[in-house]
């Protein structure tokens, strides 16, 4: 444990460190208020043992401004001083001091005072670790539950959509094909328009009039389009109903052997355009023969999910790392790149369905969200390093095959 | 293409009979019936090639309307379209000889028209297969009384004796496959 002391007085200083020493404490010495306030800024330390009278900056001093910060950790600061009265006792005390040791002191008694310090900072540390744990088990116990509420939202809503998705669908295709048919009706009609003598004034005279305004030529450029990217448009939303299913797990198909490698490669081959568009070096260590029993479909979704996640994210040229491992018994599939990363915020939501930072029309917002879940029920976890501007990793851990 | 083969399209969403019959009318006369009931009664008075129907109806489900089917109209091609929810009820249904292709909804138009014209085709073999079994019964039992009465006198008695045997032969499979396609 690291220990400051600070001391005025050098035969002192060099008393109190060599003890310390011998009791294998780490010890960074300060010679007077200023230095030993400077080192501590530096780094907290967790326990600091200090003079009361020293020039400049005293003892009493530099524990106030030690309790003023609110560095992580707590400090067990001890004073030594040849003041013995009991109001020198009460003042430090007072001051923030967590103990208080009469110069000059016997050797033994400082020795128990101080492992009675890092018993105390121990515990404290233990507490907070404690504490962090209990944060993480909330913050996950929060996620599922927000997933499964959402999950069965999705289910809901993807069976009501479902219906009105098909007859859409299939009225556009009926409306293109007759669309084209009214097209060409049309221009038969503008053709044979001159050699219509004997049809009332009026029939002909609106003809003309829609021959001269141009709209028939519009018609016959853009309603196509129309048509097309209604489809498009449907076709997406297609594709969002099939993902919230996945998601929400309504789907079943029998479980199977899937081999990672192979399933790793062939879906970068499948990605090679979009990897090749921005250039990256993919850099891949894939060990052989890791099985696990999976559904290969939803396995597969995920690899394909995490490395477009990956080639979004990077800068043109940027390498992009692919590992393959075992370890005990989990595969581990970890996907690194250097791209933009997330901040914090965008990171607590990043598995929520819809969240997305892509552009409009790019992202469904359910990668994640899908591929979280699907590891979930792989009996797997999904985690997330990323920093801002210096890239993220996902690391995807599976049970392995009970033959492998 | 003339419209030589009739589709009945059973769901109890009007939406989705209109936009079906939007989608057939050009390949198909297209039938269409809101309920399991509706869609026998429909069967009963027309000849339908093709049934195609939901699986989640109110009161008979698509399956239980397929069984139906299967019994008083044997030679109908039997399709169900469904959400993918429905899959474990439809395979059951495929597993026991009830289907010929179940159809996911939503469908992709394209691959519903040529669902339903391979569907038609396959009523044509079947029904060709099923006029031939007939005709081929009659024919071998012409030829087997022609083997009886011509004797070795009209032909070399070697190939008369073929012919017999081969006659023999075909009638006994002609009666396998008799009772084989309609079990």
């Amino acid at each position: 444990m690291r220990v400051l002391v600070a001391e005025d007085s050098k035969v002192t200083r060099c008393l109190l460190v060599s003890q310390l020493r011998e009791w294998d404490y780490t010890v960074v010495e300060a010679r007077d208020g200023e230095e030993a306030w400077k080192q501590f800024q530096e780094q907290a330390f967790s326990l600091v043992l200090t003079d009361w009278i020293m020039p400049g900056m005293d003892g009493l001093e530099l524990i106030r401004r030690i309790r003023e910060t609110d560095s992580e950790g707590y400090s067990y600061l001890i004073l030594l001083t040849a003041k013995s009265e009991k109001e020198d006792l009460v003042k430090a005390m007072d001051c923030g001091a967590d103990d208080f040791l009469v110069k000059p002191c016997d050797p033994e008694e400082l020795r128990v005072r101080l492992r009675e310090g890092k018993r105390i900072i121990q515990l404290e540390q233990k507490l907070a670790e404690q504490n962090r744990r209990l944060r993480e088990t909330q913050a996950a116990l929060v996620e599922s539950e927000k997933l499964a509420s959402l999950g069965q939202l999705a289910a809901g809503m993807a069976h009501e959509i479902n219906n009105p998705i098909a007859f859409v669908t299939n009225n556009l295709a009926v409306l293109r094909r007759d669309l084209g048919d009214m097209l060409k009706r049309m221009e038969t009609y503008e053709r044979a328009r001159p050699y219509i003598r004997d049809a009332p004034t009026e029939l002909t005279d609106q003809l003309d009039q829609w021959a001269e305004d141009g709209e028939s030529d519009w018609l016959r450029q853009h309603l196509p389009q129309l048509m097309q990217s209604s489809s498009d448009g449907l076709t997406r939303v297609r594709d969002i109903i099939s993902n919230l299913r996945d998601f929400a797990r309504l789907d079943r198909a029998p479980d199977d052997s899937l081999d990672l490698q192979t399933a790793i490669e062939s879906t970068l081959l499948v990605l090679k355009h979009a990897i090749e568009e921005k250039n990256l070096h993919i850099d891949s260590a894939l060990d052989s023969q890791i099985a696990i029993h999976c559904r290969p479909d939803k396995i597969h979704q995920v690899i394909y999910s995490v490395l477009l996640n990956a080639i979004q994210a990077s800068d043109s040229g940027d390498p992009l790392r692919v590992c393959l491992s075992k370890k005990d018994s989990e595969a581990v599939i970890e996907v690194r790149d250097q791209g933009c990363g997330m901040d914090p915020q965008t990171q607590s939501r990043m598995f929520e369905p819809f969240f997305t930072t892509k552009p409009v029309g790019t992202g469904t917002g359910l990668g994640l969200a899908v591929s979280y879940a699907v590891v979930r029920d792989h009996k797997g976890t999904l985690e997330v390093d990323s920093e801002l501007d210096r890239g993220t990793t996902v690391r995807i851990r599976l049970p392995l095959a009970p033959d492998n | 293409m003339s419209k030589t083969h009739s589709v009945l399209i059973v769901d109890d969403e009007p939406d989705v009979l209109f936009s079906l019959t939007g989608l057939l009318r050009r390949d198909f006369n297209v039938h269409t019936a809101a309920s399991g009931k509706e869609a026998l009664a429909i069967m009963r008075e027309h000849s339908i090639n093709v049934i195609m129907t939901d699986q989640r109806m109110p009161s008979m489900t698509g399956s239980e309307l397929m069984e139906m089917v299967r019994n008083d109209h044997p030679d109908a091609i039997r399709i169900i379209f469904t959400g993918y929810a429905d899959t474990r009820a439809v395979v059951d249904a495929i597993n026991r000889g009830e289907l010929y292709r179940y159809i996911t909804k939503p469908w992709d138009p394209d691959d519903l028209l040529e669902v339903l014209r391979d569907a038609a085709a396959r009523y044509d073999a079947l029904a060709a297969r099923a006029d031939l079994l007939k005709l081929l019964g009659g024919y071998l039992d012409d030829a087997h009384q022609l083997g009886e009465r011509c004797g070795p006198s009209t032909l070399p008695e070697p190939q008369w004796q073929r012919f017999r045997e081969q006659t023999q032969t075909l009638r006994e499979l002609h009666q396998q496959a008799s009772t084989a396609i309609y079990d």
